[in-house]
């Protein structure tokens, strides 16, 4: 991602966050590269104590990559575009993780995200996160977890703090939640959104590649092979040992049956936010006491009673992959919603949180591979019995397929009634005893239905005689990443734009006549619009000369469009889209900057009605909600370039 | 000199007995050659040179056309009476032309190529063709490839697809109303075969108050209609036989259209996102359920007003001013066009905001 905007972009965001001395030195590091510290104190002209003070924190923040030179013993300096352009992500992640996993556990994580990276030790001395009335263990549980579920119905506009453990979250975190910051961290690690930091961290992959390959060099077993023996070794050798360095897993041992352990508690807790589902979560609960063997083993470690804590001496950070994977999961999931019953979304969620449980990241290359050279890649098959076993016992799974047939009556009735039943002991609460065939049959009839093109949400496999169903990942973020032009081409172009583009697309290189009969547009129109979308880049002639003379005449013009291409040009396009807003956000700010100043008062601050006018007071309102519209235009972008690049 | 004479009535005699037999015999448009007529076992010892004699009389009457077939051989077609009564009255010019212009069949030919191909004068050929056209003998057809080019063929004749371009073009134009009227149609067919309607609510309560406390039907006391799809594998789709007898029963189309050209128009219905098809085009499912599909098209003919929701949703770059700024590409900080100076960012938060 080194390019002129996303270079402004990252940037942009440093400054935002961190202010100027970070902006000053980011930028440098972004215009050359590679540097020294005495060329970057020569471009910077900064004084060699400011830009100490300000590597030393940019590296804290991940922001650079150092590298010291075996030969020279001098350390180089190189921009982290990919940890800066996560800073915008910030919210976005946030927002998951406070609905994953609840209130506490996002004010931990922006407080790691606040630190770069932090020890747990450090992590506890912290006032935000630290328990005020940590005596009180067992007992106080009930009463928090009754808190907790007041609060989630009582938050009705939850304002993103970004970056800010002070902020709104942390004012009442030391009142409610008991000794929370241990099985929380447990939790985030066993989710997989936090690792350990590794010290090859801190080095770009380039330099960490270069130096596992000299490190495999060096072994005498290396040495005495040759040629492409050798090659191969040395490539082999070097993969394992990068694996080996920057591996900052977290989840091992706490991983149960390929679920993390509490994740199932804190779902019923997530569930509660919905008031209507309020009352299911107690027959859940009822359920898990009964009949969940495999749950009782830790059903009841909540959050008092863990009492193993996290390792004081590790250092952990955020693992931006792992998140990625979930964000994805959440756009297909997304997906699924506009084409399907809110049932089958429910079924496809419990699939791909199975799923997201043991996907590390999104894909294995570095780069996005072009379009047609990208193999299917499927995720881990999970079993049906699994996929069942989470979805909701309450979920009317029978009343949102139709029947197999409608053409006979007869045929309908003799099923109805069946159905019925079904549902009827599924209603009929905890003690009903649930017909695991069929309940099981009619996931997998959900699961199927999301097979179904145009999407293919789902793939159904038979592993040793079981089913089990997976996501081909790589399809679906192809999927993705077209839906997202194609909303682009409509907008700027009109539905018979993304007709002809979609003919395009599916049949490759077509000359105008050929285009028209698959297209069914008259010629006046399709030219039109082929000639616009060539401006705009969207879509490209080819020629092809039928002789040397290449008269024009003689000449086949072939249309095509090359998802790829324009992916490129609309991802740079995103990142400048972005950098624009926040450059617009920065020139708002500073029209109000006097007024703004005085809202920031230390003592203005909170006591706004008392201090502030009315006219002022609305003033102050207008701000808040451009500012909010300008970034949440960011973040939407940022939702693009997320498709586009990441996923 | 008996013979001279016998032998001429002889020769028109065995001609039109050879005539006979071929017309009984063969198809019309049978390819003749020369063992295939002495096969006939009309030309007495199989004489060469006055089987000859006989086809050139009959291709001298107009009953026999001259062809040349494979490997450079004679061979002939019959003509039948009535056409050779109106070949007869032509000029030898003429029915060069006719010739000509016959000999593409339902493609038809281009003047020009009729040119190139008999050698004839412009003015000789226009003239040709117009007193052929007068006695409508060949017609004037439109082709859609080449709107340009002036075309012929034999009035009779149907043009052919290519010429037309299929049923969707009226006078060599696309006929976009008629697409759109018969692309609405089986948009709603399809959605209506795609989507189970649930049962209404008052007879499913009764049979659901006995087995339960009815908890389960809150969702389906909305007064509209409530569709959910078929389970996967369903076979009850409609196909493109079923949708072309639909079309064509519902007199919504003045010409009987094929399967193909229903198939071309399912194709585009799914480019459109409307339809998808399933297990390779066998059968057809449709995106929107009825009502769905009501509302879209009854807004369509409405004005220029689109509903946001007819659309795909909107993603960050469509909504962004940036999204469809012109001057985007020479967008810059500090430039004549800038983020400070644009003059976008404001309408679109005063639309945004709303104040």
């Amino acid at each position: 991602m080194t390019s002129q905007y996303a270079g402004e972009l990252c940037t942009l965001l440093v400054e935002d966050n961190f202010g100027e001395l970070f902006a000053r030195i980011f930028s440098t590091l972004v215009h050359y590269d590679r540097l020294s510290f005495s060329r970057l104190k020569f471009y910077s002209r900064l004084s060699n104590s400011q830009l100490r003070h300000g590597l030393a924190a940019m590296v804290q923040q991940h922001l650079i990559y150092h590298y010291t030179s075996y030969d020279d013993g001098i350390t180089y300096y190189e921009p982290n575009m990919q940890s800066a352009y996560y800073l915008v992500r910030s919210g976005k992640i946030l927002e998951f993780i406070e609905h994953r996993l609840g209130k506490y556990a996002a004010t931990v994580m922006s407080t790691i995200m606040f630190l770069g990276h932090a020890q747990v030790g450090y992590l506890e001395t912290l006032p935000a996160l630290k328990p005020a009335n940590s005596d009180m263990n067992g007992a106080s549980e009930d009463s928090g977890e009754k808190q907790i579920a007041e609060e989630y119905q009582g938050e009705e506009a939850h304002q993103e703090t970004e970056d800010q453990p002070n902020g709104l979250n942390g004012n009442h975190a030391p009142s409610v939640y008991p000794t929370l910051l241990h099985p929380t961290l447990k939790a985030l690690a066993g989710h997989g959104y936090i690792l350990r930091v590794r010290d090859a961290q801190f080095q770009s992959y380039t330099d960490n590649a270069l130096d596992a390959e000299r490190s495999i060099k060096l072994r005498p077993d290396i040495k005495a092979l040759k040629g492409k023996k050798l090659e191969d070794a040395v490539m082999e050798g070097t993969l394992e040992l990068l694996k080996e360095r920057l591996d900052g897993d977290l989840t091992r041992g706490l991983m149960f049956n390929g679920v993390p352990r509490g994740a199932k508690r804190r779902h019923a807790t997530g569930a509660a936010d919905a008031p209507s589902k309020k009352a299911q979560v107690d027959y859940a609960a009822v359920d898990e006491d009964e009949d969940g063997e495999d749950e009782n083993e830790w059903s009841d470690d909540e959050f008092g009673e863990d009492t193993i804590p996290m390792e004081t001496g590790i250092t952990i950070r955020i693992n931006y992959e792992k998140l990625d994977v979930a964000l994805r999961n959440r756009r297909f999931l997304e997906l699924a919603e506009r084409d399907s019953s809110p049932e089958t979304a429910e079924v496809y969620d419990c699939l791909l949180r199975r799923i997201e449980y043991q996907t590390g990241k999104c894909r294995d290359t570095t780069q996005i591979p072009r379009e047609g050279e990208e193999g299917e890649q499927y995720s881990v098959p999970i079993s049906l019995r699994a996929v069942v076993e989470d979805v909701d016992l309450l979920l009317d799974l029978a009343g949102s397929v139709g029947p197999m047939e409608i053409f006979q009556p007869v045929h309908r009735h003799g099923k109805r009634p069946l159905e019925e039943s079904v549902n009827g002991i599924g209603h009929d609460g905890p003690n009903g005893v649930q017909s695991d065939g069929n309940r099981t049959y009619e996931v997998d009839q959900h699961l199927c239905l999301l097979a179904q093109p145009p999407y293919n949400l789902t793939s159904k496999r038979m592993v040793s005689g079981l089913i089990t169903w997976t996501v081909e990942f790589r399809h679906l973020a192809r999927k993705l990443r077209h839906l997202e032009l194609e909303r682009i081409i409509e907008a700027r172009y009109g539905d018979v734009a993304l007709r002809v583009v979609r003919v395009l697309h599916d049949k490759g290189k077509l000359d105008e006549k050929r285009l028209q009969e698959i297209s069914l547009l008259p010629f006046k129109d399709l030219r039109q619009v082929l000639a616009t979308m060539q401006t705009g880049g969207f879509v490209d002639l080819q020629e092809v000369p039928r002789d040397a003379q290449r008269q024009p005449s003689r000449t086949i013009f072939l249309w095509f469009y090359d998802p790829d291409r324009v992916c490129n040009s609309v991802l740079e396009d995103a990142y400048k889209a972005m950098s624009r807003c926040l450059q617009r956000l920065l020139f708002e700010r500073n029209r109000l900057k006097e007024f703004l100043e005085k809202t920031e008062r230390s003592d203005v601050k909170g006591n706004e009605e008392r201090y502030l006018s009315e006219a002022e007071l609305t003033l102050l309102e207008q701000w808040r909600a451009k500012e909010a519209l300008l970034l949440g235009e960011v973040a939407r972008l940022d939702e693009m370039v997320a498709v586009m690049r990441d996923y | 000199m008996t013979s001279a004479g016998s032998s001429g009535a002889s020769v028109t005699e065995l001609a039109s007995k050879l005539y006979e037999q071929c017309l009984n015999n063969y198809p019309p448009d049978q390819l003749f050659y020369q063992h295939d007529l002495l096969g006939l076992g009309i030309v007495p010892k199989s004489d060469l040179a006055l089987l000859l004699q006989c086809t050139q009389s009959l291709v001298d009457q107009k009953l026999f056309r001259l062809l040349q077939g494979k490997n450079d051989r004679l061979a002939w077609k019959i003509i039948s009476r009535e056409d050779a009564e109106k070949l007869k009255n032509l000029s030898p010019d003429e029915s060069l032309v006719y010739n000509v212009i016959h000999s593409t069949g339902r493609s038809g030919i281009w003047v020009r190529a009729i040119g190139t191909r008999t050698g004839l004068h412009k003015s000789i050929l226009d003239r040709c063709l117009k007193s052929l056209e007068g006695k409508n003998y060949i017609k004037s057809v439109h082709n859609v490839k080449f709107p340009s080019r002036k075309m012929y063929m034999l009035a009779g004749l149907a043009p052919s697809e290519d010429v037309t371009g299929g049923a969707w073009f009226t006078d060599g134009v696309l006929d976009e109303n008629f697409i759109n009227t018969v692309a609405g149609y089986i948009e709603y067919t399809v959605s209506r075969k795609s989507w189970f309607e649930a049962p209404s609510v008052d007879v499913h309560r009764s049979k659901r108050m006995k087995t339960n406390d009815g908890s389960a039907s809150v969702k389906q006391e909305t007064s509209q209609k409530t569709y959910i799809p078929f389970p996967a594998g369903y076979r009850g789709y409609p196909t493109v036989s079923m949708l072309t007898n639909a079309v064509n029963e519902s007199g919504i189309t003045p010409v009987r259209l094929g399967e193909q050209s229903i198939t071309q128009l399912l194709d585009m219905l799914c480019y459109d996102n409307k339809l998808v098809a399933l297990s390779n085009g066998e059968m057809y499912k449709s995106v929107k359920n009825p009502e769905a599909v009501k509302q879209s098209q009854a807004r369509k003919p409405a004005g220029e007003d689109k509903g946001i929701d007819d659309r795909l949703v909107t993603n960050g770059m469509t909504e962004a001013p940036c999204g469809s700024c012109p001057v985007f590409k020479l967008c810059a900080p500090g430039g004549a066009v800038s983020p400070e100076s644009c003059e976008y960012f404001d309408p679109w938060l005063e639309k945004a905001l709303g104040f």
